[in-house]
């Protein structure tokens, strides 16, 4: 392989270990995260100013899955999700996410991954959770 | 936000008015390079599908595509702009299926249908269920999935 393409380290299908827990760092919602966010999706803006819009704290913990002791995951492309909302955030919360992969199966174009994701604030509680499905891609051939 | 977005105006729908089958289509929206950049930005995903065009010239969509969560993003936007506003809506949960790229310049647009009603979490409020389409130009679903909202009963 030559060029700008020779991959830095990426963690592929056969590097995914089942159940183990990974943790990220932790994230300061701000007003200027939900000002992003409702200007890019145009989720209506709401009422109560220090609100933060449902999806977003989802949308910020899969940024900060590439935040743990684990290179990131080389996705191919992301498949579904079901997802509870339990507790609504509020600008000034902190929150992080917990995720743990929970099932492998292997497909012809790589493998699939379920994992398990809780977005927790700086109280320790279960804000969000659900799980992921994800389309990951096998190691290259050396 | 059915949108069942939260609003405490008088033109707000109770979950007596929103009748199962009810059908809405929102206005489209073109999404732009720029779109997934701040999305990037925000969400701290830059993965190469999404960041890096000569590496996604040699993948299966031939270029880069925007974050599914992006796609999820504006078609929560779109669908508050041709669903009732709810009052005090809340999402309670999502089940949702990524079917096929968005690329740059595609546009897009969402039609959603009411499909259940039942009771909520106490006797002031009931849970809507809604089905919810995101079709391209071209008509493909590019996202498809279930979106259940916490709405208030009118005041007896």
């Amino acid at each position: 392989m030559s060029g700008p393409s020779a991959s830095p380290a990426l963690c592929y299908f056969e590097d995914v270990e089942r159940e183990v827990l990974l943790e990220t760092p932790g994230l300061t919602l701000t007003s200027a995260h939900v000002s992003l966010f409702t200007g890019v999706t145009a989720d209506p803006v709401l009422r109560d100013p220090d609100a933060v819009p449902d999806l977003l704290p989802l949308c910020l913990s899969s940024g900060l899955g590439w935040r743990v002791p684990r290179p990131p995951l080389a996705v191919l492309a992301f498949m579904g999700f079901e997802w509870r909302f339990h507790v609504p955030l509020k600008v000034g919360d902190t929150i992080h996410s917990v995720s743990l992969t929970v099932a492998k199966r292997s497909m012809r174009e790589g493998g699939v991954i379920i994992e398990e994701r809780r977005i927790v604030n700086q109280r320790g509680e279960s804000v969000q959770s659900g799980r992921l499905t994800l389309l990951v891609e096998r190691r290259p051939p050396s | 936000m059915l949108s069942l977005r939260s609003v405490n105006g008088h033109d707000a729908v109770f979950f007596e008015d929103l009748e199962i089958g009810r059908e809405f289509t929102s206005p489209g929206r073109t999404v732009t390079e720029a779109d997934i950049v701040i999305f990037a930005g925000l969400s701290g995903d830059y993965n190469v599908l999404h960041t890096d065009a000569e590496h996604m010239k040699s993948s299966i969509f031939g270029e880069r595509i925007a974050h599914g969560l992006l796609g999820l993003g504006i078609q929560q936007g779109l669908a508050a702009r041709g669903e009732p506003a709810a009052a005090h809506g809340l999402l309670a949960g999502l089940k949702w299926k990524f079917k096929g790229p968005i690329k740059i310049g595609d546009t897009v647009h969402v039609r959603s249908r009411i499909t259940a009603k039942r009771d909520g979490p106490d006797t002031a409020r009931g849970l809507v269920t809604v089905e919810r389409r995101l079709l391209n130009q071209r008509g493909e679903v590019v996202q498809e999935g279930e979106t259940e909202h916490v709405v208030e009963r009118r005041k007896p």
